[in-house]
């Protein structure tokens, strides 16, 4: 498990970077092929009934759509190679500001619910671990399989009828008040949304936690620390989670993912600006580098957090090591 | 430590909650509620409501209708005269009008706006796509500068919509300058001439119009037009409810009986010139009959899809156009009244005792469709009591619009003209000229209904095309080349502090004359 030379977890992170420029391609030709092999044409999409056939075939020639697929897709690829993703059809700017722009929102609301899931999740997990058969194991865990079961944008609509219809403690929509604005805003905003997306995913974390951390618990170490006087707080923060994390982390990995797909439903349901929401419309208007570029995106952030997961377990147990 | 923890979050969530209400409505501001926010603010090259319900504030063209009705009134131009050969317009521009960048209105401005879309070898042609070029823009032979604020504009062949046509967006008149200075990205920079002019666009958060002062039709009272977008109908409402949004539309039809009751909104409602119907292919072997399709039209019970399914925000259609035309509707044509009795014993004639198979095309959601899966449902109930099987299709919008020319059995569409002119309801989906690709998607062909169309879009007097668009109206209600449903209307809530606020039936959200209290 030495760190050959030359290697170490740079080389390691490195590679694994160069490893995704493949993976990238794959999902270039495949956004591609699926987007422009769906029937609908954005230039027809977007005049609607009212245009006449040579408004349709004139927009398509100044799209570019009348040309063969594959030269399409060589100059998307060539622009793409140069760092220009090109302009969405129907908004008329540039996709790639556009696009970072819409993936900052994605990010403060997977955030926030990344909060919601670990703070929720790992505790209610830990809890119920250590109360084995009580009431609060018996009651969280039936709260975590509620939980995985609710889709997001029930739980949605549910939170805005009794917290921002009934009580109104929070909006309804948007990450931010028509007039005036502040990070305490945008939390204010944030938080029925983070709550709705993080919910299934705190249940999943919380599930996890508890078996990881029961498995854990049994160790003969965990019982040396117990005898030798540690507090039970000590001896579950220190020994207990610091032994259990790994699992836990490869979960929240995968559940990063999800939560960047649940995002597209949670925003949709919240008017929240951000990736999914956008990408939604886009698909409706058939809006090809529009898709095609936050695709990409999506798809290099799954690269990265992955990478980072497999990079974070060394930090947790030293005993790994990359090459 | 969980002591402090609950204490500090407990603190946070006071702050959170504290922030929230001091974002108090201010008085002199609007909060519009839409449904998906601007596509572009380039008016040549919107295709979309949401955008037009936000430029227009913007931008002016130079003709106008008057608010709340279809009726043509000067807009840019104070007046104009049409040759008597209807081949030459002459627009007096208003004296004294400034764009938003300060740069005065000319007959040189108004030229290069419409040479931008018409010259495809000009400077300028590249920085956009010009989707309604052909359609309005086709019949202009050239635009000429005569003075200052005398612009000529000759057409190929005489076309009377064309007084409407410049009433839309398309062909709005916006700052040379702007474009020569942004290019292409003049979509998120728009200078126009109108009562508001723009702030701020955060994409995907707001969009803040703030009042021009020098406004030549007088400064607007309101100082400030805050647009959201608010994706889903079930927030919207929430939004409205709480006061979150000042006005707002497309809230869910179940709730509007509530809102009717509450004493803090108004449910604003009036006709449109919309129309939701069923194309039925005519080429159909069976469905080439005219009986079998009156057949369809008595098989369908309208009045309970309007009050089951639309809660009344609709009324029964009985041809294409809706007593919002005016003089040009004619309320005397065919009807067809639920009667399944009647729709069996046309079919016996029909020679169809037994019934027949239809494929029956569904959107699941699309602009103007109302609830096409629900109303599909019904329609496909009420044909199988009569022994017509329709097999329903259902397609995601983009899918459907495609296969919607592909000559289809039956099909459901929805149209709302962008135009007040009968001739963009009237020859646009029932004129043969407009087979597919164009949106006359089943084929209906009669001779005499295409000789009253392209004399109706030729014939400048408009009271001389009344009578062509009444008897167009009657042949079309007898011929049933669709299953007429219904016109829906145009439903606005809005909240009580806004004062002054009208339709219009256009679907447009007028600012101007609003006051708030």
């Amino acid at each position: 498990m030495t760190a050959a030379a030359g290697g170490g977890l740079a080389g390691y992170a490195l590679r694994r970077l160069l490893l995704a420029v493949p993976v990238l391609f794959g999902v270039s030709l495949l956004v591609f092929g699926v987007m422009h092999l769906a029937p609908g044409d954005p230039a027809a999409i977007m005049l609607g009934a009212q245009a006449t056939r040579e408004d349709v075939e004139r927009l398509r020639r100044d799209l570019g759509l009348d040309q063969p697929l594959v030269v399409q897709y060589g100059r998307w690829l060539g622009r793409v190679a140069r760092g220009d993703l090109g302009r969405s059809i129907p908004l008329g700017r540039e996709v790639l500001p556009e696009v970072l722009l819409r993936f900052r929102a994605t990010l403060i609301l997977t955030g926030g619910a990344l909060v919601v899931a670990v703070s929720v999740g790992v505790v209610a997990g830990v809890l119920s671990a250590t109360r084995q058969h009580t009431w609060i194991d018996k009651l969280s865990m039936g709260l975590a399989v509620t939980g995985v079961s609710l889709p997001v944008f029930w739980t949605g609509i549910m939170l805005i009828l009794v917290f921002s219809l009934w009580l109104r403690w929070f909006p309804s929509a948007g990450m931010a008040s028509p007039y005036g604005s502040g990070p305490l805003d945008v939390l204010w905003h944030l938080t029925l949304p983070a709550l709705t997306l993080g919910t299934a995913s705190a249940a999943a974390l919380a599930r996890m936690t508890r078996s990881s951390v029961l498995e854990i618990v049994r160790q003969d170490y965990v019982r040396s620390a117990r005898a030798k006087g540690l507090a039970e707080g000590a001896v579950i923060v220190r020994h207990v989670l610091k032994n259990a994390v790994n699992p836990i982390v490869t979960v929240l990995g995968i559940q990063v993912g999800f939560l960047l797909g649940g995002a597209i439903l949670t925003e949709t349901v919240f008017s929240w600006p951000g990736l999914g929401s956008m990408m939604v419309r886009a698909i409706q208007a058939r809006d090809y580098p529009l898709v095609q570029g936050g695709v990409l995106l999506i798809a290099a952030t799954f690269v990265v957090v992955n990478l980072v997961v497999d990079l974070l377990y060394a930090v947790f147990d030293p005993r790994i090591g990359y090459e | 430590m969980s002591r402090w923890t609950g204490i500090t979050v407990a603190v946070v969530m006071l702050l959170i909650l504290a922030s929230g209400s001091a974002a108090a409505p201010p008085k002199d501001a609007i909060v519009v509620g839409l449904v998906a926010e601007p596509v572009t603010m380039d008016p040549p090259q919107i295709t979309d409501l949401n955008s037009t319900r936000v430029i227009k504030r913007i931008f002016e063209g130079l003709t106008a209708q008057e608010l709340g009705t279809y009726k043509i009134v000067p807009g840019l131009a104070k007046s104009w005269e049409i040759s008597r050969d209807g081949l030459t317009y002459t627009f007096r521009l208003r004296d004294n009008v400034r764009f938003h960048d300060g740069t005065p209105l000319t007959a040189e401005a108004v030229k290069f706006c419409f040479d931008r879309q018409l010259n495809e070898q000009g400077p300028y042609y590249k920085t956009g796509t010009y989707p309604y070029v052909k359609g309005f823009l086709g019949n202009v032979a050239g635009v000429q500068a005569v003075d200052p604020s005398t612009v000529r504009i000759t057409l190929k062949s005489p076309l009377t919509p064309f007084l409407q046509y410049l009433a839309h967006h398309s062909l709005y008149v916006y700052s040379p300058e702007a474009l020569k200075k942004h290019g292409k990205d003049i979509v998120k920079h728009p200078v126009g001439t109108g009562a508001f002019k723009l702030e701020t666009w955060e994409p995907g958060v707001k969009v803040v119009l703030a009042r021009n002062d020098q406004y030549w039709g007088g400064a607007p009272k309101i100082r400030q037009a805050i647009y959201v977008p608010i994706i889903e109908a079930q927030a919207r409402l929430a939004a409205i409810t709480t006061g979150e949004i000042d006005l707002t539309m497309d809230v869910p039809p179940d709730s509007l009986d509530r809102l009717r009751q509450d004493p803090n909104v108004v449910v604003a409602e009036t006709n449109s010139s919309a129309v939701w119907y069923v194309t039925l292919n005519t080429r159909h072997p069976i469905l080439k009959d005219r009986r079998v399709r009156q057949a369809l039209n008595y098989a369908v019970n309208k009045e309970a899809i309007i009050r089951d399914i639309l809660r009344g925000t609709a009324i029964t259609a009985h041809s294409p156009m809706s007593p919002v035309y005016g003089p040009f509707y004619e309320p005397q044509v065919a009807r067809y009244p639920y009667d399944p009795d009647r729709a069996r014993a046309l079919l016996r004639e029909a020679g169809h005792p037994g019934g027949f198979e239809l494929t029956f095309l569904v959107p699941e959601s699309g602009s103007g469709m109302q609830s096409p899966v629900e109303m599909g449902t019904v329609i496909q109930a009420n044909l199988a009591a009569v022994g017509v099987r329709a097999k329903i299709q259902t397609l995601e919008w983009g899918a459907y619009l495609k296969k919607y020319l592909e000559g289809p059995d039956m099909a459901q569409m929805s149209w709302n003209p962008s135009i007040g002119d009968p001739d963009h309801m009237m020859y646009m989906l029932l004129s043969s000229d407009r087979f597919p690709p164009a949106f006359n998607a089943g084929f209906f062909q009669h001779a005499r209904v295409d000789d009253l169309l392209r004399r109706g879009r030729t014939t400048i007097d408009d009271k001389a095309r009344i009578p062509l668009y009444r008897e167009a109206q009657k042949i079309v209600a007898e011929e049933a080349p669709w299953i007429f449903v219904d016109h829906g209307k145009q439903v606005i809530i809005h909240r009580k502090r806004v004062q002054g606020f009208t339709l219009h039936p256009n679907f447009d959200l007028v600012l101007t004359p609003v006051s708030l209290q």
